[in-house]
């Protein structure tokens, strides 16, 4: 049971440790790395995190299961999360979910068979003004309409 | 000293006290769940909330310290219904386990709902499904429907045993406590965490479904099995399920006393029990010589053969050739009566000590001697020692033995050996062991908890006890017996 | 400040890099009050200038950097609260986005008023890109010594981290992203001891939203009887208003502190959408209590809101339409705190969930007729009692929704 991550992420997670007066204030930071680059958070890595901060893995579990942006199993390629709260919902973000479901073909909570996407609705994502608005890993969207997201879905390899 | 009112009354409370602890001072106990005493406050609970004169808003009981002229109200009308408030989200989402739950009877729910609620359920939805039994360790299983996250058991085992295999997991409404995956809780502390949960969420599998709380009779007293001398209380119960059932105990739970165990028991001494209950020598058995034939052993006839047997030999110059094994299993008041009799009057050849074999210690209550009361016997004058077998049948013609630990120094064939050849033996034990055999004459005598006196702990303190249970009928506790043997002897106690 | 006066948004949405804020007269007023003027005087000037914390609070920032103990020599800690979670709240994203260093000028001046040396920026994990450019900037200021040792040769140092949050929106809450930040699941703290005392890393803390911390230059450049006059007498400078919701033109609105709700509306975001009049507006971010269409002349300040029974907040106004089911709103609400909870305290862990599923109920047309009562009962067992102001967050809007819309609601049930 071991884990590893490519040279560059051990560097910065390196460098994320040495930057707090505390080493385990450095946990959310590194598990950001280690999702960057594996698309989730791997069993081994919970105990290579407890680890690397010297902390009881126990806490390093309670705090994956507490954030919604982390994740413990794989997800798509691309991570669709469609605003749902009251400018988004105003501007029609339920007909989005609807059209994005039957695109890719699942449910929001799922991930497509091929692996590319994951879909979830999520709480106001701090773009109102721009309802309805939804993410796509790191870059935002909106306003989308219907033929503006097939558009961006045809884009994505 | 800061002066405060609570509830109008006046009062004056160390510097430094909480409302809560305040409160306590005059008998005013406040319905809490997270809080407990032996943690920094937690606050999450939000049953403690009361009225401080001046500010808007209510405020935690149990963190609130005081100040000069503070004035708290803790039965306004604005707390109650805080209280009946926060019970009802808290009875909301729990399911009424009670016909099957051991806490009843003892659950902070039933009795804040009893004091404090008394309302009719407004909640119609459906409520929260969470996983039930689930073994978290030893014997203990977790209920999340039942837990209402006061995260006691979390911090007792961060700050108390420091060995944190619980944890809260996921957030809102799904909160829930959980054990790291692929451990179990394994620590000589688990059971307290049953008496820590407010409610039936971590249940003792020792004791599910055995009996209702309300049926327990209490006895206080203190623990034998090592020499910490824990403050424990004994629950048993006895003519249940039929009038004229033997006595069953239970389940044995801390006392607290701040000097010796703080708020805790480890569970060595909790689950140890079983010794008051199993394998008690309940007759009296002659197995040769101690009576003339034909003659039925009772406590009388036994110990006026044992008394004459004694005189004989005093009498006749040779009380050197009585030997006696005693225990620090026997109380101060029973070993100071054996210095009395056997040593300073009598004059008997040799006292020997046989304890149970030691054990491993863990940092905390539990101690590598496993008798409680080795310093009050050294206290008393005695050193401790076995006995040399080889030298024993030769310089003997009568050895009392209080206890079977002889067993657990030497291989009974060797005991048997050296017992054939005195002439006459006694053993006085509560429990049935391989010396019954080997010993003429067997008395069953009472365990610690079936007695009162005193034991002196590994700290050197004093610690007295009542009786906390029934001995079984015939079993007689050694300060009896050698109260009776004196008397019989004509021998002043003093 | 292109013309003259204190304004946090540049004109340019691209002027973001260090060239372009140096034109602007960038990190001019940090470097001059470095070297001329003691911290004191600086908190001093703050405090005149009645700058109010723009994250919900509007607690004055002077007075809270006030707080903090400036005897013994323990690490003192700022932290710039970026979480921006707050429904209808979306101006930290447009000042972290178009002038990042205004708010980098901000924490220099905040950090070296308290004697601060380590800034972090705690920054919602979704803001990922915002994030970056954050960095950047940092990046380049640090490069033209305007972060670490000897700041302007002032003999003054400090550092500045990004950290970034992963998906909770409790974590804008002060000792719950402290908490955060140091690594633990985002469970608020028991107060007092209060962060100034004892905060992050159980050091002296300084917690400020990222738009109070963006205003402190404004402060210095323009001085604080300016920035005063640039709003309101007890409460200075400009808010960003956000706008959003059934408007025609939904944004950025900066404008001073005390502009008219119904102005800042009509004027500025166009009206309702078309086709639809407005049934009801959120004045403060998602948690303050609902406004009716008759309560709209109410001035965007602190004082004149809380008179009106609900609250500044976060400035976020979200406009509802006559074609919206106040049902469907409810239910929205109710989610949104249910899924927020961090499940600490009990008021808030089971009432959340609770109305939640009751809003669910009456949304599918099984309303019961106790309902809006229930409702209430639960906002009000949960208001004031909870270990932090989240329960008053979740309690707010629904009481307002159940009091104000109760007719259109009862409507639904009956149905």
């Amino acid at each position: 049971m071991s884990f590893s991550l490519s040279a560059a992420a051990m560097k910065r997670v390196e460098e994320l440790v040495r930057r707090y007066p505390k080493k385990e204030a450095a946990l959310l930071p590194i598990l950001h790395v280690v999702q960057r680059e594996k698309g989730f958070i791997p069993r081994e890595a919970e105990d290579w995190a407890a680890a690397t901060l010297g902390i009881p893995p126990i806490l390093v579990r309670e705090v994956l299961s507490f954030y919604s942006l982390l994740r413990r199993a794989p997800a798509g390629k691309y991570f669709i999360q469609v605003c749902r709260n009251i400018s988004c919902f105003l501007a029609g973000s339920e007909d989005i979910v609807k059209h994005l479901e039957a695109r890719l073909g699942i449910r929001a909570g799922e991930t497509t068979p091929d692996g590319k996407f994951t879909l979830a609705t999520v709480e106001c994502l701090g773009n109102c003004d721009h309802s309805p608005c939804l993410m796509i890993n790191d870059d935002d969207y909106g306003p989308v309409t219907r033929d503006m997201i097939d558009g961006v879905l045809k884009g994505l390899a | 000293m800061v002066n405060i009112q609570i509830d109008g009354r006046p009062l004056q409370v160390p510097p430094g006290s909480t409302v809560l602890k305040a409160a306590e001072q005059t008998g005013i106990v406040i319905p809490r769940f997270c809080y407990h005493p032996a943690f920094e406050p937690e606050g999450s609970c939000r049953m403690c909330l009361v009225e401080i004169e001046g500010l808007p808003k209510l405020d935690l009981a149990c963190s609130t310290v005081v100040r000069e002229g503070m004035k708290v109200w803790t039965s306004t009308p604005k707390v109650l219904e805080a209280r009946k408030n926060v019970l009802e989200f808290f009875l909301a989402d729990h399911p009424l386990d009670c016909p099957i739950c051991d806490k009843a009877g003892e659950c902070f729910l039933q009795i804040y709902y009893d004091q404090h609620g008394r309302y009719a359920s407004r909640f119609l939805e459906a409520k929260e499904k969470k996983k039930k039994k689930i073994p978290i360790g030893k014997k203990l299983l977790l209920d999340r429907e039942r837990c209402v996250l006061c995260t006691r058991c979390v911090r007792f085992l961060r700050r108390v045993t420091g060995t944190g295999e619980l944890g809260v997991f996921e957030r809102a409404v799904k909160a829930e406590i959980g054990i790291d995956e692929g451990t179990e809780i394994g620590n000589n502390y688990s059971g307290n965490l049953v008496d820590i949960c407010p409610v039936g969420a971590i249940t003792d599998g020792d004791f599910r479904f055995k009996s209702r709380a309300w049926f327990l009779e209490k006895g206080r007293t203190v623990c034998p099995r090592c020499s910490r001398g824990c403050n424990i209380v004994i629950q048993s119960v006895c003519g249940f399920p039929l009038p004229g059932s033997q006595r069953k105990i239970y389940r044995i739970v801390p006392a607290e006393n701040q000097e010796v165990n703080g708020y805790w028991i480890c569970d060595f001494g909790r689950y140890g029990y079983q010794d008051i209950e199993e394998n008690r020598g309940k007759a009296i058995a002659v197995n040769k010589g101690g009576l003339p034939e034909g003659k039925t052993a009772n406590w009388d006839n036994v110990l006026r053969e044992l008394a004459a047997e004694i005189k004989a030999m005093s009498e006749a110059g040779r009380a050197r050739r009585i030997g006696v094994v005693l225990t620090s299993l026997l109380t101060n008041e029973e070993l100071g009566i054996c210095r009395q009799l056997f040593v300073n009057v009598l004059g008997v050849g040799e006292v020997f000590f046989a304890d149970p074999k030691p054990g491993e210690s863990d940092s905390y209550l539990l101690t590598a001697d496993r008798a409680p009361n080795a310093r009050g016997a050294a206290a008393l004058g005695f050193t401790p020692k076995l006995p040399d077998l080889e030298r024993l049948p030769g310089s003997l013609d009568l050895l009392l033995v209080f206890g079977p630990h002889l067993l657990d120094h030497f291989p009974a064939a060797d005991l048997a050996t050296a017992f054939q050849e005195i002439s006459r033996t006694y053993l006085l034990a509560a429990h049935r062991s391989a010396l019954d055999s080997l010993a003429g004459t067997v008395l069953p005598t009472a365990v610690p908890a079936e007695k009162r006196g005193s034991f002196t702990n590994v700290g050197g303190i004093v610690q007295s006890f009542e009786r906390a249970v029934r001995a079984p009928k015939g079993c007689r506790p050694e300060g009896e017996i050698l109260t009776s043997l004196a008397s019989e002897l004509g021998v002043e106690l003093g | 400040m292109s013309d003259g006066k204190p304004v946090i948004l540049p004109a340019d949405e691209n002027s973001f890099r260090l060239e372009a804020y140096l034109s602007r007269g960038g990190y001019e007023a940090a470097r001059k009050t470095l070297l001329e003027k003691k911290p004191q005087e600086v908190m001093d000037e703050v405090k005149k200038a009645n700058l109010r914390g723009r994250g919900g609070a509007g607690l004055p920032a002077g007075s809270k950097w006030a707080f903090v103990p400036q005897t013994g020599d323990q690490p003192k800690y700022l932290c710039v609260n970026a979480d921006e979670g707050e429904p209808g709240t979306f101006k930290d994203r447009a000042i972290m986005t178009r002038d990042p260093h205004l708010l980098l000028e901000g924490i220099i001046l905040a950090s070296y008023a308290v004697g601060i040396h380590t800034a972090f920026i705690y920054i919602r994990g979704e803001y990922e890109a915002i994030a970056r450019r954050l960095e950047d900037a940092i990046g380049e200021a640090r490069e033209k010594g305007f972060f670490g040792r000897n700041i302007f040769g002032s003999g003054f140092d400090l550092d500045v981290l990004v950290h970034r949050g992963a998906g909770s929106y409790i974590c804008g809450e002060e000792t719950a992203l402290l908490e955060s930040l140091e690594g633990r699941r985002g469970w608020p703290r028991l107060r007092p001891p209060f962060p100034a005392s004892v905060g992050l890393f159980r050091a002296p803390t300084v917690i400020n939203n990222v738009e109070t911390i963006a205003n402190v230059p404004l402060i210095f450049r323009f001085g604080a009887a300016a920035f005063v006059a640039a709003g309101l007498p007890r409460d200075g400078g400009t808010r960003l208003f956000g706008v959003s919701g059934a408007v025609r033109r939904p944004g950025v609105y900066e404008l001073p502190v005390g502009t008219p709700l119904r102005k800042i509306i009509e004027d500025w975001a166009g009206g309702p959408a078309e086709g639809q009049a407005i049934k009801a507006v959120v004045p403060g971010g998602l948690s303050a209590p609902f406004l009716r269409p008759e309560e709209l002349d109410v001035p965007m300040d602190y004082e004149s809101l809380a008179r009106a029974k609900s609250m500044l907040g976060s400035a976020g106004i979200i406009v509802i339409g006559d074609r919206t089911p106040m049902s469907e709103v409810l239910k929205i609400v109710a989610r949104f705190y249910a899924h927020e909870s961090c499940g600490q305290c009990t008021p808030c862990r089971i009432g959340t969930t609770w109305i939640r599923k009751i809003a669910e109920r009456i949304g599918a047309g099984e309303g019961a007729p106790g309902d809006l009562d229930l409702i209430r009962h639960l906002a009000e067992g949960m208001k004031g009692k909870t270990l932090c102001p989240m329960g008053d967050a979740a309690a707010f809007p629904v009481l307002s929704i159940v009091d104000k819309f109760g007719k259109e609601l009862r409507e639904t049930i009956s149905r």
